[in-house]
């Protein structure tokens, strides 16, 4: 029951925000952050916990069936470290439109790592779309994005609900998830796999379905993007893990190599893109290409060391993604800009803004000590240990590539000249400070030692084909 | 898999507490700068020299053999099986830790002087502590991964200090330069682990030094390739040398201390340290001879056509470091390491001693402009001679015994190219060390000639300072900065003399069982020869520098002179055979220009104009989307949301918990 509670919690609190007097932003925000730190609890209490009532019998089994994994249950502390983060960072109009739709994003992104039924993670795969869609609506300054974003991730929602339906018409349950595998066969087996996959493809995303996101997480304000940017993007490779490995290993390795260049690429591509971008937020977007592009690697590459690495990872690019959409959140709300042309020399006037942004931009250009670095070098060696040498020397091009471009932001923004065109406002306030220290902190926790990630059981990711139920 | 541990294992609370002290200085520094205020300086140096004597007290455990483990090893944590971390302080990464905490020491004093009145000067000693903590994260690991986090830690310590005055670009450049460059290294350092890992499934040294001839010989060499390009790009050897000369954008101190003393010379420490790797595989050994005598060569040519003081001796680092990593390249580590450890006096003296006079003149460093000065700083002249006759290697001054000892070993261990090299480059680096000596001592004051006249084109460009000293009025350092160049002085001149007596130097006793198994044959030239032919050479340099800038009609036409030699300047090395823009064109335009094709062209019109195409034709969803906008959104959400909860509420109650 706990378990049903912390998913509902966000929802139903976004939805009493309402209530609240419509110009109260403190108390929007108190009552947002109390929640996401509410959750975070509930979510350390609740590790092991289940909650499962019948939904469907026919025309197969589908439960209302919630419960973290061993992977899931890291990805949900991520998300409410991150709620938490994107709520206090809240600084826009109509605040409380605004953290509610963040709590909503919450609770169904919560469904959809926390659901132990393919249905119900289909269903939460949808819902999480239209919180990121308003605020594009609503907040960001073109409808054209806010449609793109939609009609790509729509268009992967409605492939993976149809799969999840072939899925549940051929085994006869979608209560799967977290389980062991199930031996999926028949001749809609290859449809089936191919329909998860694209919609995890285009949700990452992964090139060339990407085109949808440099434009969103330019256009999105910044608390959302971090979310999305940190949390959200991670769903299409939790899928491939959860489902994918599990279900569909056969499908997996055969088309390993398929899947391995398009992270190749992706990772590439989205590298040397990242270096001529002056938009600030959109660096952080290709990179965001590049880095998940090399986590798919990763999974494919099918072996112990990369999946423990691509956990590392998820959770470590989460943390810096977010705190990075912080941080350039705070400079565009201050300097009104997030030109690299027209920034410059905020350093000397915002230590507390230049150290966190610092921290975060060396974490993500995988600093040895960071978590981000813990998570590539394993994945390079399950890489290379499973056979794809190649794949880790280019990887090790893109860590090359990746001090460049984030250096290039981070220099851009804040070194140089003090620029006497800019407003040049007040450093950071203590609570929006408080946004990122805890994503920041963690970064530094896991960076020097992940061990914590490191332990949880593998083997049913890595069988060669599934296993009976 | 049996485990091989390398020193004594054990809790050693001094090696925890040497290790760990200078972190908490730095977080002391960062988070109560403002409180600190001036008394920064002295608390961070406070906190070096404690750290200082820690490794002192540490000795004994340091040298312990113990059935046959040698040193002590402290156990931290595991982040996986293979993947363990740990302290291992042995003689060698002894001899390390004294040097980087007591010159560090040294230097963190004199910091306080030149950096007075400096506006971040709590945010300076920060930097400074937390990279005096990384370099000894790096030379106390026990293992692969923890060697690379300190690796990279002191590459972000260089980035922080080189790019310190960052409101100016050309700092800023060079420091973000300094830190791609050495990504470079670290990602080949990267790759050796990943090929250790894969065929010996640990990467602590003992167990991989235990299973070398698990790797094979192929593996083996891409090992040390890959390492190797790290050591490379740390140790600023050709061609990754290039981010050295412009790291001397930082304050002088940070020059001394990273980017002379210690950091740089973080690639010898890794052969030092792998060297029962490298001595498995002849054929890295010739590479890394090579190379490493290459930069020797081309640093002590560069080092002959400067003129900004730094950069001279930034190029003389570069060529003394070649000499270090041609030494232990070839296996001749005791020299290596020594010369690592005479080095460190004499540069950081140098650089302390060229901080004297570029603090006294107002932040100028070309030598054009200086000259006469012997009169005017007794004291700084006293100090650069003393290190002057040290890297030039007078016999009886320091430089003399450890660069001797590797030339020498470059022909016992059967390379007679590397040994001409060796001397050639002793003559040279004598010639260009006194060139500087010189022109900046001799002669008289030139501060206040027109630049042009000495052929000083672009004044702004050539790093002429703007605010001129008087020559009368010059801004003379005060005891904070001069105690530290005078205690330097005593190891600049003496210290050399630790390996006096060949194999029973107490150098040699130091790490008979660091190296105990490999042991140089004879040379066919003994080493008394080697020494007279070095030192003829020297003296030879000595003489063309006194004959072109310090007879009596040279210093009556210095201005003439200087004039002439910078005009006549050939193109090749006022660009320092071009390295730079070879460099820019095959990587740094290339990779801009392939992000353009991407960001440009196939994004928008070869992936996206399809979906464009879609996006267009439907042009009814933008009036749906204005519906959106004028308030509905907010309905719209709250029933959304209300009516996913109650759905979920019904088949929650209704279904009943199982």
């Amino acid at each position: 029951m706990a378990v049903l509670v912390l998913v509902l919690l966000p929802a139903v609190a976004g939805a009493l925000l309402f209530l609240l007097p419509r110009d109260d932003v403190r108390a929007s925000k108190t009552i947002g952050a109390l929640v996401a730190l509410a959750t975070i609890v509930l979510a350390v209490f609740t590790r092991h916990q289940q909650f499962s009532a019948t939904w469907l019998t026919r025309p197969f089994v589908s439960n209302l069936h919630f419960g973290a994994t061993s992977i899931s249950w890291w990805i949900v502390l991520l998300l409410g470290i991150a709620t938490f983060g994107a709520i206090l960072a809240t600084n826009v109009s109509r605040t409380r439109s605004f953290i509610a739709l963040l709590l909503f994003l919450e609770a169904s992104m919560l469904g959809l790592f926390l659901a132990r039924d393919l249905l119900l993670f289909a269903l939460c795969w949808d819902l999480m779309l239209i919180p990121v869609f308003l605020g594009l609506i609503h907040w960001g300054s073109h409808p054209a994005t806010a449609w793109r974003y939609f009609i790509y991730n729509f268009a992967g929602g409605l492939l993976l609900l149809l799969a999840t339906a072939a899925f549940g018409l051929s085994v006869g349950t979608t209560d799967v998830i977290g389980g062991t595998g199930v031996a999926l066969v028949g001749p809609w087996v290859p449809w089936i796999f191919a329909g998860f996959a694209i919609a995890f493809l285009v949700k990452t995303p992964v090139w060339p379905l990407h085109t949808w996101m440099p434009l969103t997480y330019a256009d999105t304000p910044a608390p959302m993007i971090s979310v999305v940017a940190g949390v959200q993007s991670k769903a299409g490779l939790y899928g491939f893990i959860t489902i994918g490995m599990v279900f569909l290993p056969e499908m997996m390795r055969a088309y390993a190599g398929l899947f391995i260049t398009l992270g190749i690429i992706s990772l590439l591509y989205g590298a040397v893109a990242s270096l001529v971008q002056t938009d600030a937020k959109r660096v952080v977007a290709y990179s965001s290409l590049s880095h998940l592009g090399l986590i798919l690697v990763a999974i494919f590459s099918f072996n112990p060391i990369a999946l423990v690495g691509a956990l590392i990872y998820i959770v470590a690019h989460g943390l810096f993604s977010a705190a990075l959409f912080l941080g350039l959140g705070y400079v565009e709300e201050r300097e009104e800009t997030r030109s690299l042309v027209r920034l410059g020399g905020l350093g000397a006037a915002n230590p507390r803004l230049t150290g966190a942004l610092c921290i975060a931009v060396l974490a993500a250009l995988g600093l040895p000590g960071l978590a981000g670095f813990a998570g590539e070098l394993l994945m390079l060696i399950g890489i290379f240990a499973a056979g794809f040498a190649w794949a880790a020397i280019l990887g090790l091009v893109a860590v090359v590539l990746a001090s460049a471009y984030f250096l290039r932001l981070f220099q851009g923004m804040m070194n140089g000249p003090v620029r006497p065109d800019l407003p040049m406002r007040r450093d950071l306030t203590w609570i929006e400070a408080l946004a990122v220290v805890p994503l920041l902190l963690a970064l530094l926790v896991l960076g020097v030692n992940p061990h914590p990630l490191t332990t949880f059981n593998t083997a049913p990711y890595l069988q060669s084909s599934g296993g009976g139920r | 898999m049996v485990h091989h541990v390398m020193g004594v294992p054990g809790f050693y609370p001094w090696l925890l507490a040497l290790w760990l002290l200078p972190l908490l200085g730095a977080i002391v520094c960062f988070a109560f700068g403002p409180q600190l205020r001036r008394v920064a300086g002295a608390f961070a140096s406070a906190i070096v020299g404690a750290s200082f004597l820690f490794a002192v007290i540490c000795w004994g455990v340091g040298t312990q053999t113990v059935g046959g483990a040698l040193g002590a090893h402290q156990v931290l944590f595991s982040w996986l099986p293979g993947f363990d971390f740990g302290l291992l302080l042995d003689p060698l990464s002894l001899v390390w830790a004294l040097v980087i905490t007591g010159v560090g020491c040294l230097i963190h004093i004199y910091s306080i002087g030149y950096l007075e009145g400096d506006r971040a000067f709590a945010r300076f000693f920060a930097y400074m502590n937390f990279f005096i903590f990384a370099m000894l994260t790096l030379v106390l690991s026990d293992n692969f991964v923890g060697l690379l986090v300190g690796w990279a830690l002191v590459g972000l310590a260089s980035y922080f200090l080189i790019g310190y005055w960052f409101d100016r670009p050309s700092a800023v450049a060079a420091a973000r330069k300094a830190f791609v460059i050495n990504v470079v290294g670290d990602v080949g350092i990267m790759f050796a682990i990943i090929l250790i890992y894969s065929r010996i499934g640990s990467l602590s040294f003992g167990d991989v030094f235990a299973n070398v001839d698990k790797l094979g010989t192929a593996t083996l060499l891409a090992v040390l390739v890959c390492l190797f390009l790290g050591a490379a790009a740390k140790s600023a050897q050709v061609p990754l040398h290039t981010w050295l000369p412009d790291a001397m954008e930082g304050p002088t101190p940070v020059s001394a201390l990273i980017h002379a003393a210690t950091m740089v010379t973080a690639g010898v420490y890794l052969i030092a340290r792998c060297a029962p790797l490298w001595s498995a595989s002849k054929d890295a050994q010739l590479l890394v001879g090579t190379i490493g005598g290459l930069t020797a060569l081309l640093g002590a040519v560069l080092g002959m056509v400067q003129w900004d003081i730094k950069r001279i001796l930034a190029y003389s680092t570069m060529s003394q470091i070649g000499y270090m990593i041609m030494g232990v390249g070839i296996g001749a580590y005791e020299g290596g390491v020594a010369h690592f450890l005479t080095q460190a006096f004499f540069k950081a003296q140098l650089f302390l001693g060229a901080g004297l006079i570029i603090h006294a003149l107002s932040n100028e460093q070309d030598v054009r402009r200086m000259g006469g000065l012997a009169k005017k700083m007794p004291f700084a002249f006293w100090a650069m001679l003393t290190a002057v006759l040290a890297i030039s290697g007078i016999p009886g001054f320091s430089g003399f015994f450890s660069k001797d000892l590797i030339i020498y070993g470059t022909l016992a261990n059967g390379h007679p190219w590397l040994y001409a090299v060796g001397i050639l480059t002793a003559g040279i680096t004598a010639y260009y060390m006194f060139r500087l000596f010189f022109i900046t001592f001799f002669g008289t004051y030139r501060g206040d000639v027109d630049p042009s006249s000495l052929g000083i084109r672009h004044p702004e460009l050539a790093g002429v300072a703007s605010a001129h000293a008087d020559a009368e009025h010059l801004h003379m350092s005060g005891w904070v900065m001069n105690v530290p160049v005078a205690i330097l002085m005593v190891p600049t001149v003496f210290s050399g003399w630790l390996l006096f007596g060949g194999t029973h130097s107490p150098w040699a006793r130091f790490f008979v069982s660091q190296f105990a198994q490999i042991r140089l044959p004879a040379a066919p030239i003994s080493e008394g020869l080697t020494s007279v032919l070095t030192f003829v050479l020297v003296l030879a340099g000595i003489t063309v520098a006194y004959l072109r800038y310090a007879t009596p009609s040279a210093q009556r036409n210095a201005v003439e002179r200087l004039r002439r030699e910078t005009v006549g300047m050939p193109p090749v090395l006022s660009n320092a055979f071009y390295f730079d823009a070879a460099l820019d064109a095959l990587f740094v335009r290339t990779s801009q220009w392939l992000g353009y094709l991407a960001a440009r062209y196939v994004d928008p019109l070869v992936i996206d104009g399809g979906v464009r195409e879609v996006v267009i034709s439907t042009q009814w969803l933008g009036a749906l989307a204005r519906a959106f906008q004028s308030g509905l959104v907010r309905a719209y959400a709250v029933l959304l949301v209300a009516g996913a909860a109650c759905f979920i509420a019904y088949y929650a109650l209704a279904g009943g918990a199982r």
